[in-house]
């Protein structure tokens, strides 16, 4: 386990993996909303000018992939 | 041999940077861009209210009108009384053009990488920076709960917090719960916006560093992302904060508990059974 610490570098494995573990729920939560919207809009096209109120819970979960982002610049 | 953008990777730069000090007072660089940028603002802003008239005018004026009035309407239908909301609309339209005006000036070639003092940029955005969003949370956060205690009342605003009477347990647990969600509010606020436009810079940044000789081709599409991403984050920023006020408001005037003490949220079946 040293031998492996010592020729592969082993923050680039940590940097991917917590990007792709961070970024795969909120793509999923915003998935979900987007979702939800198109098929308000699609039972009754007056709820699409709920359009805000979408994008601010979409900004809500995207604060989760920024913390994800964020925290690869502290790895080394 | 023509050296190509960047052959040691994209700069980054997360934190902002030490540019002189004045005494103990440290100067950043995200300081004096927040400067130049207030300096823009207040003549663009004050010269605009000059000239606005009645009758519609093109331009830079409509587009400042447009501003107005859309955070001017987002705050009267937040509030369920008119009254009280025309006296939060100045300082929330303050808030979206500050917020606006700092993220895309931010945006401009010039800011960032391209000019450095001392391996340091010399200018950067000032809203990414954590000390100004952070500072922008607390007086905004600080605002909003001065305003909430004042339009409620001190015993209305605590027990906003509580569904219940607070003597039940299962109600205060959930009561200080909600407290410490309500704590939180200035961090979120603030390290949203903070991480939008940093990362929004970082993936220019990283974009140009792939582009290599076609950079301005492949930093574009994200420089035009971020120009949408900056203006929705200074609306979110507003429409937030302007939901945490309204909250409070507008639950200080009606009445949520049904005459035996039982909030309505809970089902008429669940009513009978707990009689």
């Amino acid at each position: 386990m040293l031998l492996l610490a010592s020729t592969i570098d082993t923050a680039i494995i940590g940097k991917g993996l917590m990007i792709g573990g961070g970024l795969i729920g909120p793509a999923i939560g915003i998935g979900l909303v987007g979702g939800a919207y198109m098929q308000a809009v699609g039972r009754n096209p007056e709820t699409s000018k709920f359009l805000g109120q979408a994008l601010v819970f979409i900004a809500i979960i995207e604060l989760m992939a920024l913390l994800a982002f964020a925290s690869i610049f502290i790895v080394k | 041999m023509i050296t190509l953008f960047a052959d040691s990777g994209p700069a980054v730069h997360i934190t902002s940077a030490q540019l002189f000090s004045i005494g103990p007072i440290v100067i950043t660089n995200a300081i004096l861009y927040g400067w130049i940028c207030s300096i823009i603002m207040c003549v663009l802003l004050i010269g605009v209210a000059r000239i606005v008239t009645l009758r519609p005018q093109g331009g830079i004026v409509q587009f400042i009108e447009v501003g107005v009035e859309f955070i001017r309407d987002l705050v009267e239908t937040s509030f369920e009384d008119k009254k009280i909301s025309f006296k939060y609309v100045p300082y929330f339209v303050t808030l979206f053009f500050f917020l606006l005006m700092n993220n895309w000036l931010g945006l401009i070639p010039g800011v960032g990488e391209a000019f450095s003092a001392s391996g340091n940029p010399l200018l950067r955005a000032f809203t990414g920076d954590l000390n100004a969003t952070l500072a922008i949370g607390i007086v905004t956060m600080g605002y909003v709960y001065y305003s909430s205690v004042k339009e409620a009342g001190v015993k209305e605003y605590f027990s906003h917090f509580f569904i219940g009477s607070p003597l039940n347990p299962l109600y205060l647990i959930l009561g200080l719960l909600e407290m410490i969600t309500d704590a939180t509010r200035v961090i979120s606020l603030s390290l949203r916006l903070f991480l939008n436009v940093t990362i929004g810079e970082i993936i220019i940044a990283v974009f140009s560093y792939l582009g290599g000789f076609i950079a301005p081709l492949t930093a574009l599409p994200f420089t035009l992302i971020e120009i949408f991403i900056c203006a929705l984050q200074a609306y979110i920023f507003v429409i937030l904060s302007v939901m945490y006020l309204a909250i409070t408001v507008n639950h200080s005037t009606e009445e949520h508990l049904t005459e035996d003490n039982i909030p309505e949220t809970i089902s008429p079946r669940a009513h009978e059974a707990l009689n």
